[in-house]
């Protein structure tokens, strides 16, 4: 163990394979895509999601929590209760001083954005909610989870687009680090299936355009994959020293061994093709693990399903880590959820490793001859990990690895 | 029950999550859990709905449901 090591005590998961552990799991590992076309999406060139089934705030969140939060303060407050339930701590008594909130996210509340800019266009500014500003700007959902739960230590939002929820999670386990807080609730959460927003993303090209048959639209590392699919959802995870948890007698899951953090510097959207960026990041990881690069046998993927993406990731996963890991990319089944998906990766890869269960990569049929690394394909694959990864990169050229670890 | 009450009350249920059981004539916004925020909201939404203008010191927590039911009242257009 390094000194450097946090161990993962909770978890909360909702996304669109349920609401929950139980079910987010079970999905993944069933590899049934998630995406279908999205009525709220109807008459836009790019009209498929993958959402949050049947999820209902007043009935998880009580009274005002739709009229309160937008969406994406809605999930990461359930998701928050699930991780701090599963850890088994009791907001009620703890020392809120001492916990600390840090929650990814990319785009803030895009919906509520989008419709009051309507309101206002349409009925003029007198019509604009007084509740825009504290339900849209992106740091309401970490002020949320600290008002929700007595969390009074530091608290914060991290926004490095796509990685957002990876960069949170390694910001918190610092904080931890830093001895300013014993316990922290971190990960990342995002709403942005908007009609604004989701085209916005389709003008780039970042999207998948076979909204002819959904199902099928996420295909990581897949030969005809023709981009990614807008997705939303949550993930929290409680990180606390090792001694702290164990002298409460807590289940680990797994360890945070190490967090490696780099820039492209090299274009606001695309990869850098050689990969360097990547490569730094996932060796800053493994030094702070103290691991070798055979030692990983499991790498989670960011595999947003992109042509560029893809392909740069293979090729760095290849180079720089000798063992074979068998990787995996859970967003042919969840989409790209943006700054929830690092952290609902990094979950999953908990759950990877306790498990000893390698979910596998839906709708992969033909792997892509230029990618030359092992993929989970169509089952799941029983395989012990002791040592994981998992990627995250976001458009910015921001590149965020978390090295996992049997408990 | 005056008219206004009516339909501040229905208004309070079906826009502001308030429990049918919880609205009395002499209960407070504050005691329905409604703060500053929500009532320059409900004052867009009167404006809206009845076309009553109910600025926030018209309507402040501590108001009642009664006193506010009133200044609607008074104010209501002669064609509602």
């Amino acid at each position: 163990m390094t000194d450097l090591e946090v161990a993962v005590t909770g978890i909360g998961l909702v996304t669109p394979a349920g609401i929950g552990i139980e079910p987010t799991w079970q999905g993944v590992c069933a590899g049934v895509p998630t995406a279908a076309t999205d009525p709220e999406l109807a008459g836009l060139p790019v009209d498929i999601s993958c959402r949050v089934p049947s999820f209902d705030p007043r009935a998880l969140l009580g009274r005002r929590a739709t009229m309160s939060y937008d969406r994406f303060t809605q999930l990461a407050l359930v998701a928050s209760g699930e991780a701090i339930a599963d850890a088994g701590l009791d907001p009620s008594t703890w020392d809120g001083a001492r916990v600390a909130v840090v929650v990814g996210n990319g785009v803030g509340g895009a919906a509520t954005w989008e419709t009051q800019y309507r309101r206002m266009l349409d009925g003029g500014p007198r019509t604009v909610s007084p509740l825009l500003i504290p339900m849209l700007i992106p740091n309401m959902v970490a002020g949320n989870v600290a008002i929700r739960f007595g969390a009074t230590g530091p608290n914060l939002v991290t926004a490095t687009a796509c990685a957002s929820g990876a960069t949170a999670i390694g910001t918190a386990r610092d904080l931890l680090r830093r001895n300013v807080c014993d316990i922290v609730l971190t990960g990342g959460v995002e709403a942005g299936v908007a009609p604004l927003m989701v085209t916005g993303f389709a003008q780039m090209g970042a999207l998948s355009n076979r909204t002819d048959s959904p199902a099928r639209a996420s295909r990581p590392f897949d030969v005809d994959r023709d981009g990614f699919v807008m997705s939303e959802g949550s993930a929290m995870l409680v990180l606390e020293r090792p001694g702290d948890a164990r002298a409460r007698g807590a289940r680990i899951r797994a360890h945070l061994a190490g967090y490696g953090a780099s820039a492209d510097a090299h274009h606001m959207t695309a990869p850098d093709p050689s990969g360097n960026g990547v490569e730094r990041a996932i060796r800053h990881a493994l030094a702070e693990a103290g691991l070798g690069p055979d030692d990983i046998t499991h790498v989670n993927a960011h595999g947003t399903s992109t042509p560029l993406n893809d392909r740069a990731e293979a090729n760095v996963i290849a180079r720089c880590l000798g063992g074979a890991p068998a990787v995996t990319s859970v967003k042919g089944v969840l989409g790209h959820s943006l700054g929830a998906a690092g952290a609902i990766e990094a979950a999953l890869t908990v759950l990877t490793i306790e498990h000893g269960l390698i979910p596998p990569t839906a709708n992969l049929e033909r792997q892509d001859p230029e990618i030359a690394i092992d993929v989970v394909t169509a089952k799941a694959r029983p395989q012990r990990v002791d040592a994981a990864l998992s990627n995250s990169f976001g458009f910015g050229g921001h590149n965020t690895v978390l090295a996992f670890t049997a408990a | 029950m005056t008219n206004a009450y009516k339909q501040l009350a229905d208004i309070l249920v079906t826009r502001f999550e308030v429990e049918p059981e919880e609205l009395r004539p002499d209960v407070t916004f504050e005691e329905l859990e409604l703060d500053s925020l929500f009532l320059v909201e409900l004052g867009l939404v009167l404006e809206q709905d009845l076309g009553v203008k109910i600025t926030e010191e018209d309507a402040t927590p501590r108001s009642t449901v009664r006193s506010v039911a009133d200044l609607i009242e008074a104010r209501l257009p002669a064609s509602a």
